[in-house]
């Protein structure tokens, strides 16, 4: 028994995504003699912090079998807003507290449309993704506005305790509540049931457009904030700001060991991909590898993660017939693929 | 020395030839204000080079120059040229300037895109033990900045631009509007504001700016900016693009349209790649100065700076290779923020007579 507990617990893809994590922290501390110091620690966090915590709604979003592609346009709408409320006069803690509104507002335009109205998400959110874009651009127009008042940058800044800054306490607080919610919750259940089988959820008293809709709520109002945050951080808005990042975060997610198709995946895996793409970067960054390179290695990590556990389902299922292992979780890949299609 | 102090003070015209008054060397060691400081070959200096982003020919050659003189101080230390993608290039270039102390950098050359949201980076890169010099583009407040490289004096580019307006549109004048990099380009910016000043003077009364847009160095947009000018301004005559990308972008649509008899492109270019341009006449008159030079100049106050033979105040003097002799003052075009820059130059202006290829 105590053999076959481990080896299915070393099968896990968590348990890779540690090995991988530990592999890359003992190789940037040899190469690097200033990468275990707390500020570069720090700073390694610091620099995407912001992608972090939307991947921890990311999670939440994809477990459920959708996707919201919508997150990195909309923490662009949402620092958009804050600037343009700003540079008009407005108080900035009312400015910050309309653009979380506003992040809400379409989070649940967009659950209503996924949820209420049947449309794929894939759809609803790539609309919001151009546009919400083009509504910052219609606020920003080609400007770059900053001069925020001193607290809100000295908010995406400034160590709070010690070197760690607001955002970083703030992913921390919020990892915590979203593995409570996920794994220790009715809530979570329901969002595993959901992206198993949306039918099957439906007929077992699931209230699935409810869920849907208040996942894809908080995905816009997550995404917001993040944008707030990383106007704080930047000390400027331009309409491009964020362009691009939900690639990278949804990247995250499915390296975290999430099924795009819905029904599998655990915070921890997500956790460790975080720190485990960070410290990738972060060393590459250090080494003096450039931007273009940094993400055509990331791009190859996605491609193994999706692919590897693939191959390796399919490889198992030809050798052992039918498969031994029911926990072992690559087949399940293929099972979700159905309830998907 | 001072003959070249008093070059740059005159505030000399655009059309100044290129002039290198080498002054020999008064003390091969670290001089005190009034020497002219010399670099010590083979010290280590660990540098890097950090253009606004990677795939720009001008800062290859920028890299070009300054490779060669990373070889001729035979510096043991590294040198790598390093830059985010195009369209991360703000939060990019803070990643590599927040990071640059963990890496082991002495120094990191940046060209600014990043305007001020580079400071609190810059400033804990100081902290961390890591030098900014700039050059291409400064911090517009100066703030963590040891030096500041100009290509060439920032207000006179203003004047080189209307001139070539002037040039183009003949005496009189025209209706003209500015494609420029990004809004957050400190060195455009400037640039931009030198020559709505400057249009203020009599002698450019008859230029008259419609618009300034942004194609954010990246080619596509460039092109389309420039389409949706012809667009909205059919009375324009003329598009003013102060930035390599942008100039060729707008030649590009024009010449695409066929629209290059009655709308021409001017601005800063590389000749490289304007080359076909100047012959069909969509972009008959441009300027630019030497990139190679600017990395090689950049790299040498750099290497100066962090081996401490200068100390980066105003009134230091020291001689960069084969470039010559170089005096730190006081940056005129960022007033009130204590900012120093040497000033580079000259421009080379390009037209039929100077294709400059």
């Amino acid at each position: 028994m105590r053999a076959t507990d481990w080896k299915r617990y070393l099968r896990r893809w968590e348990f890779l995504l540690f090995v991988c994590l530990v592999v890359v922290v003992i190789y940037n501390s040899v190469n690097v003699s200033n990468f275990l110091t707390a500020q570069n620690q720090v700073n390694l966090l610091q620099l995407s912090i912001e992608k972090a915590i939307v991947a921890l709604i990311m999670t939440f979003v994809i477990i459920c079998g959708e996707i919201d592609l919508s997150v990195a346009s909309m923490m662009g709408l949402s620092a958009s807003v804050v600037a343009r409320l700003h540079e008009s006069g407005w108080n900035m803690a009312l400015a910050v507290l309309a653009a979380l509104a506003v992040g809400l507002g379409f989070g649940v335009l967009n659950g209503f449309f996924v949820a209420k109205v049947g449309i794929n998400s894939l759809a609803v959110t790539l609309a919001g993704y151009i546009g919400f874009r083009g509504l910052a651009e219609v606020f920003i127009e080609d400007n770059s506005i900053g001069d925020f008042p001193s607290w809100f940058t000295k908010m995406g800044q400034d160590g709070i305790i010690g070197p760690i800054t607001f955002s970083i306490l703030l992913f921390v607080i919020m990892a915590v509540v979203a593995t409570v919610i996920l794994h220790f919750s009715g809530f979570g259940r329901q969002i595993y049931a959901i992206g198993s089988n949306a039918r099957v959820a439906v007929f077992s008293g699931v209230p699935v457009a409810r869920t849907r809709i208040i996942i894809f709520a908080a995905s816009g109002l997550i995404s917001a904030l993040a944008g707030v945050l990383y106007a704080a951080r930047l000390g400027a808005v331009r309409a491009s700001t964020a362009q691009g990042f939900e690639l990278d975060i949804i990247t995250i997610v499915l390296l975290g060991g999430v099924s795009i198709f819905g029904g599998i995946g655990s915070m921890v895996g997500v956790l460790l991909s975080i720190l485990l793409v960070l410290n990738i970067r972060n060393g590459m960054t250090i080494a003096g590898i450039t931007g273009n390179t940094q993400t055509g290695v990331i791009g190859l990590l996605l491609i193994f993660s999706v692919l590897i556990p693939n191959l390796a389902a399919r490889a198992q299922g030809r050798l052992l017939r039918p498969p031994v292992d029911p926990q072992f979780q690559a087949p399940r890949v293929e099972t979700t693929a159905q309830n998907a299609g | 020395m001072k003959r070249r102090t008093l070059l740059i003070s005159a505030a000399v015209g655009p059309f100044m030839p290129a002039i290198a008054t080498v002054v020999e060397a008064q003390s091969p060691e670290a001089s005190p204000v009034g020497g002219v400081a010399t670099a010590t070959p083979g010290q280590e200096v660990n540098m890097m080079l950090l253009p606004k982003f990677l795939g720009i020919s001008v800062f290859d050659q920028a890299n070009e120059g300054a490779q060669e003189a990373h070889g001729e101080l035979q510096n043991p230390g590294k040198l790598d040229f390093v830059g985010p993608t195009a369209d991360n290039s703000v939060a990019g270039q803070i990643d590599f300037v927040t990071n640059a102390p963990a890496g082991g950098y002495d120094v990191v050359m940046l060209s600014n895109n990043s305007g001020d949201q580079i400071d609190p980076a810059a400033e804990a890169a100081v902290a961390g033990g890591t030098q900014i010099v700039t050059w291409d583009s400064p911090i517009p407040s100066g703030k963590g900045e040891s030096l500041f490289v100009a290509q060439v004096d920032f207000d006179e580019t203003g004047k080189v631009m209307a001139d070539m307006a002037l040039d183009i549109l003949g005496e009189e004048g025209g209706k003209f509007a500015i494609l420029s990099a990004s809004p957050d380009a400190a060195n455009q910016n400037a640039w931009i504001a030198s020559m709505e000043k400057i249009l203020a003077e009599p002698e450019y009364a008859n230029l008259e700016l419609l618009d300034t847009v942004y194609g954010n160095d990246e080619s596509e947009e460039s092109y389309n900016q420039a389409l949706a000018l012809i667009d909205k301004y059919p009375e324009m005559q003329l598009i003013m693009a102060p930035t390599s990308v942008g100039i060729v972008s707008a030649a590009k649509a024009l010449q695409d349209e066929g629209l290059c008899d009655s709308v021409k492109v001017s601005g800063l270019g590389d000749p490289h790649e304007m080359t076909s341009y100047l012959e069909n006449g969509c972009a008959p008159e441009f300027a630019l100065w030497s990139f190679v030079d600017l990395g090689y100049t950049t790299y040498y106050a750099s290497y100066l700076i962090a081996t401490g033979a200068i100390q980066g105040v105003a009134g230091e003097s020291f001689e960069a290779g084969r470039m010559g002799t170089y005096t730190i003052e006081e940056d005129p075009t960022r007033p009130d923020t204590g900012a120093l820059r040497i000033v580079m130059g000259p421009f080379s202006i390009y037209n039929a007579d100077n294709p400059g290829v």
